[in-house]
């Protein structure tokens, strides 16, 4: 049963996200309406406490929003609004409306002046960065881990794309900042890369879902040598294949929202983001894959919306890193030192469960 | 449907406690047992071992205490069970007993029946096997040809069973064959409770793997007399009782762990000074079987609850075998033939012992096209 904050998130995207919503973003066009529902819905606050303006659900009901909204292809950086307002409630900066970004910050150099701070350095890639009121992100200063809010209309943008047509862009950075825009963080200096992280794994589980939903659609419909193709048992061996894949994701997905607020601590989980990542990236190529052989000819085409999904997957594998870097981080923590086993390594990872 | 939904394993499901005394345990009972037996995995038989966990309490776990048990839950079992597995215990003279013939005979069996064997497999000195395939029916089940025919007040049984795991020393058989015409393909089927020590008239021939090893045996019923209360469940009532048995036989860790010794194996041999590819490797050894545990823990949570994760269970049996197949491929791919030393010794007698039992495991319990045409016909795409 999905919960009420869930229901809440479907209604609004299904009311306001259409092909066309999505196709027009492709092209440039900011999807007003959408984003103004989303800010009245309360949902980029959904994941901080009720002290700071959220509703107060768990993390894990929160972070289905991602999921949700990634099955829907929402045009939109919710996710990454959703992240920021977290990274600034944890630092106890102001959080303030508008679509709000996330992105890497180690390219980025920052210097104490006076009572405010100067900050400087290149941003690549950042998502939706000329649509958004400000950039979160983490820079270290003299061994202190720092959140830093960067509003965005001080920052000249290189405009690129990533392969689904969602804004990914650059920014040379020279601002000064005020105190109120800086603040230390209890978190590892690594917790943007792995919200990142998180973020694109339960939106590929999400979007996973939908690709998944398109092809039995399209399977029961489709009529070729006088009988729909879902007859076929060629054809449902590509589903069945492709229903491990996604319930695989979704698992994935659920073991690393569920573990974000665990007793394991505050955040995102290393191990369960690495494996998340990893295996919803993997999932990614093998569905997109089956989904266009399914579509046949019709898939590949503008008109049908299939290749809204299938762009995305391909794209938010690549984003916040690939299934070979995750992959590595987990290998070399698997290897490490001597005295564990393989298997200790493995059942040491798992989050310790969700209340039910 | 088309999404098919896996709950999350509820919290407090990773019982610490209880996973370190069966670490302990069986650091102490296997410590010197080679990797070459330990990749066996639950096929290895020691009707000792078994009758040793049984008195720790871990078999028939969730048996409620009456019959024998310890009333605890799916969750709890699926601990010990992993980690049965993952050390390559020999836990085949209870495994099958444990894993279905004690849910079957507590769901559908008579109070005798109850009393008279469960509290048997719950002390670990009871065996099960499983008579399901025939010569002429393997994956189509209809098929069955076997046939119990009412005799006075009991059964007069003829056919030929195959494949019948570990039947040479089995104590019983769950029989699954044809008590009666029947229009429905499906119908007309029952199982029967069948003494393999006590009744005459039973042949068991073995037939040997292509890896030398005897646990198939073919079983043959001639003129075989049953009591009537040797029936288990409905007269008729085969076929659903033998598809509720499944989601118990698909989703443990036997379905993805049956290659573990060689992982650990190949752990131990590049664990000194990983290149990139074998970090990566082992990264994604590492990420999938995180996944797959938090499915295959997800379906005993659903046991838990009291339902029947039928679709859940193949999913996590088709995923698990394309993993543990994989795993030679993947140890051949980042280890040339090592030098010879005692462990590259051990590494090259477990991996050529996987290399030749892989194939089984996308037959045993169910074929892969048969568990994906399960999960077609539950998408309603059949």
């Amino acid at each position: 049963m999905e919960s009420m904050i869930a229901d809440m998130a479907g209604r609004v995207f299904s009311d306001h996200v259409t092909h066309a919503t999505r196709s027009k973003m492709a092209q440039g066009e900011w999807p007003t309406t959408l984003w103004a529902e989303i800010e009245q819905s309360g949902l980029p606050l959904a994941l901080v406490s009720e002290s700071a303006g959220g509703f107060g659900v768990a993390a894990d009901d929160a972070l289905g929003i991602m999921r949700i909204a990634g099955a829907h292809g929402v045009p939109v950086p919710l996710g990454e609004t959703m992240l920021a307002n977290w990274l600034l409630a944890q630092a106890g900066l102001p959080l303030v409306a508008g679509p709000h970004s996330v992105t890497d910050g180690s390219g980025l150099t920052l210097i104490a002046k006076g009572d405010g701070w100067s900050v400087s350095g290149q941003l690549d890639a950042v998502p939706w960065g000329r649509n958004v009121a400000r950039i979160v992100t983490m820079v270290t200063h003299q061994g202190a881990n720092m959140v830093v809010t960067l509003p965005a209309e001080g920052l000249e943008f290189q405009t690129a794309y990533n392969m689904a047509g969602e804004p990914r862009d650059g920014a040379q950075v020279a601002l000064s900042l005020q105190a109120d825009q800086v603040a230390q963080v209890d978190l590892p200096s690594d917790t943007l890369v792995l919200m990142g992280a998180l973020m694109r794994s339960l939106s590929m589980a999400g979007a996973l879902e939908t690709v998944m939903t398109l092809c039995v659609g399209y399977a029961g419909e489709r009529v070729q040598f006088g009988r729909p193709i879902s007859k076929f048992q060629a054809i449902q061996h590509y589903i069945a294949s492709m229903a491990g894949e996604v319930a695989a994701s979704r698992s994935a997905a659920d073991m690393v929202a569920a573990a974000f607020d665990g007793p394991a601590g505050h955040g995102p989980v290393p191990h369960l983001v690495a494996a998340a990542k990893l295996r919803t990236g993997e999932a990614s190529q093998n569905v997109a894959a089956l989904a266009h052989q399914i579509h046949g000819a019709i898939g590949f085409t503008e008109e049908h919306s299939l290749h809204h999904f299938t762009k995305r997957l391909w794209a938010w594998r690549d984003e916040f890193g690939t299934e070979r870097d995750w992959a590595q981080t987990l290998g070399k923590a698997a290897l490490a030192g001597s005295s564990d086993s393989f298997w200790e390594f493995v059942t040491g990872t798992a989050p310790k469960g969700v209340a039910s | 449907m088309t999404l098919i939904d896996f709950a999350a394993p509820s919290i407090g499901s990773d019982f610490d406690t209880l996973r370190q005394e069966v670490r302990d345990f069986l650091a102490q009972e296997l410590g010197d047992y080679p990797p070459e037996l330990r990749a066996r995995s639950w096929n290895g038989f020691d009707a000792d071992f078994s009758r040793k966990i049984g008195d720790r309490g871990w078999v028939g776990m969730t048996l409620p205490t009456a019959y024998g048990g310890h009333g605890r839950s799916p969750l709890e079992r699926y601990v010990v069970m992993e980690e049965m597995l993952a050390a390559g215990a020999p836990v085949a003279a209870h495994w099958i007993a444990d894993r279905q013939s004690a849910p079957l005979i507590l769901a559908k069996g008579t109070e005798a029946q109850k009393r008279e064997i469960l509290p048997r497999i719950a002390a670990g000195t009871c065996c099960f096997c499983i008579g399901m395939s025939e010569p002429d029916s393997g994956s189509d089940l209809a098929a069955t040809r076997t046939t119990a025919t009412p005799e006075g007040s009991g059964y007069r049984v003829n056919g030929t069973k195959l494949w019948t795991t570990f039947a040479h020393k089995a104590d019983y058989m769950i029989l699954f064959c044809r008590t009666g015409k029947s229009e429905e393909r499906h119908g007309g089927m029952s199982q029967f409770l069948v003494d393999l020590k006590q009744i005459k008239g039973i042949t068991i021939r073995p037939v040997i793997d292509m890896a030398g090893e005897h646990h198939f045996n073919e079983v043959i019923f001639d003129d075989v007399l049953l009591s009537g209360d040797a029936l288990i469940g409905a007269l008729g009532g085969g076929w659903d009782q033998v598809m509720s048995e499944l989601a118990f036989e698909r989703s443990g860790p036997e379905r993805f762990l049956s290659s573990f010794a060689l992982i650990e194996q190949l752990v131990a041999q590049v664990r000194h000074d990983p290149t990139e590819q074998q970090e990566i490797e082992i990264g994604r050894l590492a990420a999938h079987l995180m996944v797959l545990r938090q499915m295959s823990r997800s379906v005993a949570g659903m046991l838990d609850r009291g339902q029947n994760p039928l679709l859940q269970a193949t999913i996590v049996k088709d995923l698990g075998a394309i993993y543990e197949q994989d795993v030679p491929r993947l140890a051949r791919s980042l280890l040339s033939r090592p030098s010879q030393s005692a462990s590259a010794d051990s590494y090259t007698a477990v991996l050529a012992y996987t290399v030749l039992n892989v194939p089984s495991f996308s037959l045993r319990g169910g074929t892969r096209e048969i568990l994906r045409g399960i999960i077609a016909r539950g998408l309603g795409l059949r």
